[in-house]
């Protein structure tokens, strides 16, 4: 069996290994050859490093406080012999490990904020598109009365009503999604169930489900992996911005935007290092999550680098 | 520097010194940064201290009593209590009229009373919630165009003094308007009245022309920069006179910036973590641990006090004892020292023994956000002090104004809680107020000692103040041993004062603007 359409679309039949090894080289040597996107890929599995191994990493019990050794600067001596390599904060925790946990949050909430988004969204794009008629009016109404809103106005809506918390926060960030995924999932859908390939697994017999999710699906992964990049990138600013207005995380657990929210009673007094490693560590992350999606568009659609 | 660095950076200078002219003050304004916003200008509905600051200076009272307990005449003249003390008649002075231009008669005062009291109306704020519930009002009547008799249900000591906390307002506008028309548009016979309001933005007071105003400026604006940073920002760049609630960590900075100066006075707010003992958290985790006395003192011995105050509120605190400020309080008392071990012994011996996880019972501990001083950090540490002797602290920290408040209204937060309640000076009575009945809207904790309620009888059924002063002692004794709240300090107060105005601060968080000027 072919995996050729003709129409450049994969088919049902599997690649063979071979295919997907020299994907995988091209997809390298693109990445070498555009050298950015390699330092971006570096920093972020340091970060996914950072953010499983984090706990193991720590120098310090990143919730313990020590008054006593409150804001000590960075190299200052902390508790037992330890060293506080980035300082302390107000209430004598170790920055250096509030920031290593806090990289698992962030990146917590980024990617499993978009897996609620993009779930519900790519479900809704494809019945939507799909089915047409009534189904696509309902849906993508849905969609434009929640764009109606601004974003983080809704967010702070329901986490007042919701309340703060881990969980709560990923619900939130999740389905403030799932209308740019619902919408580029419909657009491709529409152009694809009217394909030949489509019309082929229909006259076989395949179920509508079938033909939705192991047909249509598929041939619309591309675009959605560069929409996802992006977007990771954009959770993780909003976690950090809602966090940094107290609706994040409760006080307890280490986030970069809620270790930023608690710079700031400290940084009119100068103590620098409270705002400056945990901001540095969200313009890193998110930077190279941009560089990356930005590589992945190019790599995936060459037809828009050339456009320019 | 290449001709358009030039012109950039020209034009950020020209952007940045000309917004802060346009921001500063004129000579005849003084601009306020308060922390917490204003929800009403209900006058029988006011109940925070930055709602009252404001509201002060619209609404004339009876009397007034100074940071330091001098009495001193306001609207009324005279008083004349009756033999029994449930009467008390009070003169008007002349010549006093409302801000709609009627004249305030002891008609508006008898009015303003009653309107308070009127269950249809529904209202919570300090005067029907705290001050008639505790000198037991029943009513106010006018006896002539100047005398105004008010009721009580029974004899309180301190009730002139609570009395003086009941803004007058002016009978003939209020009548006119809906409740809600009321919360935005206040008569009052103050030396200001109200300009304007911008909700969560700021309040604008304008002087009333009268030339016995004790008012020095044309006007106040109260701006709302619930940020400690930003306010301390704006007070440093001198787009406000004066900030309430400067941050420990900011004083330095504040000090050095040659435009303002820190005025740190030694606060009269009871901070305390509340035990919420009522029936529903009884039965939430660890609800029915702190039913035990016995809990509640061990407690006492595992937070560091001392530490918090100096290390978070940079100031050097002695602890409290209880609800009373130091000057009135029971002096054979002395503060619970910081002990773990004693706690983790009591904790043993209570039967609350640690389990093989190490924890012996879970509990949630709520706060509000940004009203006190440093408060978010300070619930932190008490967590973790709590958490040092065996306690797993679900920590719930929430907005303070529209989530926190309502609860703490109701009655309704815990099982742990933290709380801050304003305190005076000029007699450990009105401190005590806050407990004066079992169902008062001030017992957030819902105690019911008999040992300390039954006790009001006995106060009220003495004038000798030696006695009195004994049945005090006696019920202190007993809310050290056994009340409802974990005994933290009484709060420092730093305000953040702007080198052009001569502004003393009070210890009662008073914020009184009245004789302040520009020096």
């Amino acid at each position: 069996m072919t995996d050729s359409a003709g129409d450049g679309l994969t088919r049902l039949a599997p690649r063979r290994d071979s295919d997907l090894a020299r994907g995988m080289k091209r997809a390298w040597r693109s990445l070498v050859a555009a050298r950015w996107p390699v330092l971006a890929l570096a920093i972020l599995i340091a970060v996914v490093v950072v953010a499983i191994f984090g706990p193991a990493m720590s120098p310090l019990d990143p919730n313990r406080q020590n008054i006593m050794l409150r804001l000590a600067e960075p190299g200052a001596a902390g508790p037992r012999g330890a060293t506080f390599w980035l300082g302390s904060d107000a209430l004598g925790r170790d920055v250096l490990s509030r920031l290593l946990y806090g990289a698992r949050i962030s990146l917590l909430v980024g990617f499993a904020a978009i897996a609620v988004g993009g779930t519900i969204g790519i479900v809704a794009g494809l019945v939507s598109g799909y089915f047409g008629g009534w189904t696509d009016d309902v849906i993508m109404r849905l969609g434009d009365i929640q764009l109606a809103f601004p974003f983080i106005l809704l967010a702070i809506m329901f986490l007042i009503v919701l309340g703060p918390g881990v969980m709560n926060l990923i619900l939130v960030l999740g389905i403030g999604q799932w209308v740019t995924y619902a919408r580029i999932t419909r657009a491709q859908t529409l152009s694809l169930r009217e394909k030949e390939f489509v019309e082929a697994a229909r006259a076989l017999g395949d179920g509508t489900a079938a033909i939705i999710f192991r047909t249509i699906l598929p041939n619309i992964v591309a675009p959605l992996t560069v929409i996802a990049s992006f977007n990771v990138a954009s959770v993780i600013l909003a976690e950090a911005a809602l966090s940094f207005l107290g609706l994040g995380v409760p006080p307890s657990v280490p986030t970069w935007g809620s270790m930023l929210a608690e710079s700031r009673d400290t940084l009119i007094a100068n103590k620098w290092w409270l705002a400056t490693f945990p901001g540095l560590a969200i313009v890193v992350t998110v930077l190279s999550f941009n560089i990356l999606g930005d590589w992945l568009r190019d790599f995936l659609d060459p037809r828009l680098k050339e456009r320019g | 520097m290449t001709r358009t660095r030039l012109l950039a950076a020209a034009g950020a200078s020209a952007l940045l010194f000309g917004t802060t002219a346009l921001a500063t003050p004129p000579a005849d304004t003084i601009a306020v940064g308060l922390s917490a916003d204003i929800t009403t200008f209900e006058p029988a509905n006011i109940s925070s201290r930055d709602n009252a600051n404001i509201a002060r200076h619209i609404f004339g009272t009876l009397y007034n009593i100074t940071g330091e307990g001098v009495v001193t005449p306001d609207l009324a003249e005279n008083l004349e209590i009756s033999e029994d003390g449930l009467h008390y008649v009070y003169t008007l002075r002349e010549g006093l009229a409302c801000h709609d231009g009627e004249a305030l008669t002891a008609e508006d005062a008898a009015y303003t009373f009653n309107r308070a009291k009127n269950p249809d109306n529904k209202f919570t704020g300090n005067t029907p919630g705290f001050v008639f519930s505790s000198i037991g009002f029943e009513s106010a009547e006018a006896l002539d165009d100047r005398r105004v008799q008010i009721n009580l249900a029974r004899k309180n000591p301190i009730a002139f003094g609570l009395i003086a906390e009941v803004y007058i307002h002016c009978k003939d506008s209020y009548e006119k308007m809906s409740l809600d028309e009321a919360s935005a548009n206040p008569i009052g016979s103050g030396p200001y009245r109200l300009a304007s309001w911008t909700r969560g933005s700021e309040v604008v007071l304008e002087k009333v022309a009268n030339p016995n105003s004790p008012a020095q400026m044309e006007r106040i604006v109260w701006r709302i920069i619930p940020e400690a940073s930003t306010r301390s920002a704006e007070l440093i760049a001198g787009n406000v006179d004066i900030i309430t609630n400067v941050a420990p960590d900011q004083i330095d900075a504040v000090n050095a910036s040659g435009t303002a100066m820190v005025q740190a006075v030694q606060g009269t707010r009871r901070m305390y973590v509340g035990f919420n003992l009522s029936q529903p958290f009884r039965e939430m985790p660890g609800g029915e641990a702190i039913q035990d006395p016995m809990v509640r003192r061990a407690l006492q011995y595992a937070v560091d006090v001392p530490a918090i105050c100096k290390q978070l509120l940079n100031f050097e605190c002695v602890r409290a004892t209880g609800i009373v400020n130091p000057p009135n309080a029971n002096q054979s008392l002395t503060p619970y020292p910081y002990d773990p071990a004693m706690a983790e012994k009591m904790l043993d011996e209570a039967g609350w023994p640690r389990g093989a996880d190490g924890v012996r019972f879970a509990i949630r501990f709520q706060a509000g956000r940004g009203r006190y001083l440093n408060d978010v950090n300070v619930v932190q540490a008490i967590a973790q002090y709590l958490e040092d002797v065996g306690l797993k602290i679900e920590l719930d920290v929430m907005e303070w104004g529209s989530v926190y408040v309502p609860l703490i209204r109701q009655r309704n937060v815990g099982p742990l809680f933290f709380l801050g309640t304003g305190g005076a000076l000029w007699s450990p009575l009105y401190d005590m107020t806050d407990l004066a009945r079992v169902e008062s809207g001030t017992n957030y904790t819902h105690w019911s000692d008999p040992r300390w309620f039954d006790r009001w009888a006995d106060i009220a059924a003495t004038d000798d103040p030696a006695a009195q002063r004994k049945i005090i002692d006696e019920m202190l004794q007993v809310f050290y041993d056994d009340g409802p709240w974990l005994h933290l300090y009484f709060q420092p107060d730093f305000y953040g004062v702007s080198n052009r105005v001569n502004f003393v601060a009070r210890p009662d968080e008073k914020v009184y603007l009245f004789s302040t000027g520009l020096k």
